[in-house]
């Protein structure tokens, strides 16, 4: 792989190199293994990993005008690296905020402590469109409210930054176990030689979270995988995921609640279901409590639910915790609750429902990025700098008409990593999402979703919008 | 096994018998084109027609007395068979089918049997007509290795849970109804040619049987030992005594269903049918209507097995 055209930018944080020509010491070895690859071979490495996604059906769903199309993820065979130190680094900052915000859940939907003392308004919280009445004074199994959290983290020459917190149906899990899969297998030798940290007990870790939520403590629990369906755009992962759990997948048409128990219909006839690991959001999870209209959810689950008959991960409300708005107050809610400074600084971020953001806002559009509250995908957002003077007139009109649905942060500079594109290797800009399981205890494959902008200069990295994926490897060199 | 899962798996597997089958018939039958008579051709296309239930496309009449068999050439009516989108039989539904339940119940089958399935869709995903017709053979031989080798994979990596048992009952119910429904076309078709030999070998051909039959009856053609041999051969796979028997042990291997009645009905069809070929074929007086009847019995199997697994009420089910 050729790296003498490759564009290093020295105000941008270059994941492989610290300096032009000059690799970070754990990535040395893998930068000299891939310089001697000839060009054809690493092509035909993308190309065998690309062909073993279609082969293997590795799809998302993108909805268009007409009709569904099922898409593969593209993906860059090149691996990003991390040392070992540094992703030790990071685990510990993921720890305390996954400690954060099952406390901050707990806390909102019980005494309301954080607001009484005044360190976040009320109106943030309960101005929330994902703060759910329906859970007020319910507890939930070991106190955990979010079971599967996956983290946005960006990095900076200032160090790693949580972008966005995901913790109602965060996706993506999957392709970071096919990405490893895919990869080591193009990459055989420089893989073994790496020393890279294993990813794929994903599944047996996911499967040991749940079962510790089973109600009362059941042995041997009966799990199951409640998807939206075979139209979801994650659809591939729910079976995936089903597949490695050892669960049965689920549609709401299969499960029945009787007597304040969950059952799922089986051929043996009907079967008690203990935990439900939901990829349904909360408003079509029971048409009696959320949205009635659902056709998704299940009748009476949340009685179930509330009842301590079946545990549902994530717990109904989480949203709450990740929204845009709430997110500003996280490092705020670390020194709250456990007394500690916040390990992972969040991205400054300004709240458009106060005035002087807003102002703020509207007279730096075209350096900030904007965001909706309520959206995610990379949808309803302006990337200022690349936006057109049209664009953000058009952007400040809607901002104007309901502020408090916006925030904006600074255009952060992500760092870049090498990509093979048309055959040599150019810097493309990367963020990467872990994913934290907490059960008894907390739990973090050393590994992630590493998402790309695969075009070039674009900061938005989601697959929806022309993002692609790269294997994150930790390495111990 | 969750009941949607097992419908799901089950349907893969009918769709996959039928894309297999009329792949076969397909195969033979451009064969034909090459050297048969026209007769022969027009007999072909019209027995497949019959079989499948469907009525063929129009098109520009090439035969002085024609009728709606011979309205449209061979490439039109390969098409409607082959990749016509709306027609729910083609061999390209068929496959999509199978794959589409594949894809909703991957985690029932193994990742073995999905690659192999999934590479054929993606083989033939985007093909038309136009695409394979310098050597159609070549085309519809493929797809029927290709199908044959996911039954091989499966027999080889699946688990033998019950969903390996929903999947051979599918397949089994799929191949008696086809295997029926040719041998009724057969029947009647050629009590209305003088030529009363006519398709006979080719229905050996079809249910890969030439070679079966030559070492029972010798080289003489005789269509009742034909029919005989394809109907009660316990011995030979694609039979229809073979094909009920293989329903009536994998619903024995499946156990009882929640679905009391409907399961009780299931048995009952399945054991009728195999008893109408054992005991009443060898003195059939009428072939076609025993036949008739066999087909009657697969048909309510299909039900009796959805109603016994499937859609049972939930009030007579047992809480697990």
């Amino acid at each position: 792989m050729d790296f003498s055209l490759y564009d290093f930018d020295p105000a941008i944080y270059d994941e492989m190199f610290v300096a032009e020509g000059q690799p970070r010491e754990h990535c040395r070895a893998v930068v000299e293994a891939l310089r001697e690859l000839p060009d054809d071979d690493l092509n035909t490495i993308q190309e065998r990993v690309t062909r073993s996604f279609s082969q293997e059906g590795i799809t998302f769903t993108v909805y268009g005008d007409e009709e569904a199309e099922e898409r593969i993820i593209p993906i860059d065979c090149v691996p990003r690296l991390l040392a070992l130190a540094e992703w030790r680094e990071l685990e510990a900052g993921l720890v305390q905020r996954i400690r954060t915000l099952n406390l901050f859940l707990a806390d909102v939907y019980g005494d309301c402590r954080i607001v009484k003392d005044g360190v976040i308004p009320a109106d943030v919280i309960l101005g929330c469109p994902q703060y759910r009445l329906a859970m007020r004074g319910v507890g939930v199994p070991n106190d955990v409210w979010v079971t599967i959290c996956g983290t946005d983290i960006v990095r900076t020459h200032e160090g790693f930054m949580v972008l966005e917190d995901n913790l109602r149906v965060p996706s993506g899990v999957s392709y970071m176990i096919a990405n490893r899969k895919a990869v080591k297998a193009g990459l055989r030798l420089l893989y073994r030689r790496s020393r890279v940290q294993d990813v794929e007990q994903y599944g047996s870790l996911l499967r040991q979270t749940l079962c510790e939520l089973s109600p009362g403590g059941r042995p041997d629990p009966c799990v199951a995988l409640l998807t939206p369906g075979t139209y979801n755009s994650a659809f591939y992962e729910h079976m995936f995921l089903a597949h490695e759990i050892g669960a049965e997948l689920v549609e709401g048409q299969d499960l029945l609640v009787n007597d304040g128990f969950v059952y799922m219909r089986t051929t043996s006839g009907l079967r008690r279901v203990d935990v439900i690991y939901r990829r349904v959001d909360d408003d079509f999870l029971d048409p009696l409590v959320f949205r009635e209209d659902s056709l998704l959810g299940v009748p009476g689950l949340m009685n179930a639910f509330k009842r301590g008959n079946v545990a549902l991960a994530n717990a109904p409300g989480t949203g709450v915790a990740d929204d845009k708005s709430v997110y500003a107050y996280v490092p705020e809610m670390v020194r709250y609750y456990l007394g500690e400074e916040p390990l992972l600084q969040n991205v400054e971020t300004r709240l458009c429902r106060r005035p002087e953001d807003l102002e703020y806002t509207l007279d730096n559009l075209e350096h900030l990025v904007v965001k909706r509250v309520g959206e995610s995908g990379g949808y309803g957002m302006l990337v200022g700098p690349h936006s057109t003077p049209e664009e953000r007139d058009a952007y400040a009109k809607t901002l104007r008409a309901d502020p408090a649905d916006y925030v904006s942060q600074p255009t952060l500079a992500l760092s870049r990593s090498p990509c093979l594109i048309d055959g040599h290797a150019e810097p493309r800009h990367v963020d990467l999402r872990p994913f934290v399981l907490t059960g008894n205890e907390t739990r973090i494959v050393p590994g992630a979703f590493c998402r790309v902008a695969l075009r070039r200069g674009s900061l938005v990295v989601n697959s929806s919008q022309g993002g692609g994926g790269k294997d994150l490897w930790v390495v111990d060199l | 096994m969750l009941s949607r899962s097992a419908q799901g798996v089950y349907w893969m597997a009918r769709y996959l018998a039928r894309a297999g089958y009329l792949s076969r018939l397909l195969e033979l039958q451009v064969q034909f084109l090459v050297d048969r008579s026209v007769e022969e051709i027009h007999f072909g296309w019209k027995r497949i027609y019959r079989c499948m239930k469907r009525f063929p496309p129009p098109g520009e009449a090439f035969l002085p007395e024609a009728d709606e068999f011979a309205l449209a050439d061979a490439f039109t009516l390969a098409d409607d068979l082959t990749f016509e989108r709306s027609n729910p039989d083609s061999v390209w539904s068929a496959i999509a089918g199978g794959r589409e339940n594949a894809r909703q119940m991957r985690h029932c089958v193994s990742g073995e049997m999905w690659t192999c399935l999934n590479s054929a869709w993606l083989r033939i995903r985007d093909l038309e007509a136009v695409d394979i017709w310098r050597t159609p053979e070549v085309f519809y031989a493929q797809t029927r290795s290709e199908i044959h080798n996911f039954v091989g994979v499966a027999d080889a990596t699946m688990y033998r849970g019950a969903a390996w048992r929903f999947m051979r009952l599918g397949r089994a119910i799929e191949r008696a109804q086809l295997a029926v429904s040719l041998l009724l076309a057969q029947i009647d078709l050629s009590r209305r040619t003088e030529r009363r030999t006519l398709g006979w070998a080719s229905m050996l051909r079809t249910h890969h049987a030439l070679e079966a039959y030559g070492r029972v009856h010798g080289i003489e053609m005789k269509p009742d030992r034909v029919l005989d041999l394809l109907v009660a051969e316990p011995s030979l796979p694609g039979s229809v005594l073979a094909t009920v028997q293989a329903a009536a042990a994998e619903l024995e291997g499946l156990g009882a269903g929640p679905g009391v009645e409907a399961d009780a009905a299931a048995r009952r069809l399945a054991g009728r049918a195999e008893a109408l070929i054992l005991y009443d074929w060898p003195e059939a007086s009428a072939p076609e209507e025993l036949l008739e009847q066999v087909n009657q019995s697969a048909r309510d199997l299909h039900d009796a097995v959805l109603g016994a697994f499937v859609d049972y009420a939930i009030e007579d089910s047992p809480l697990r």
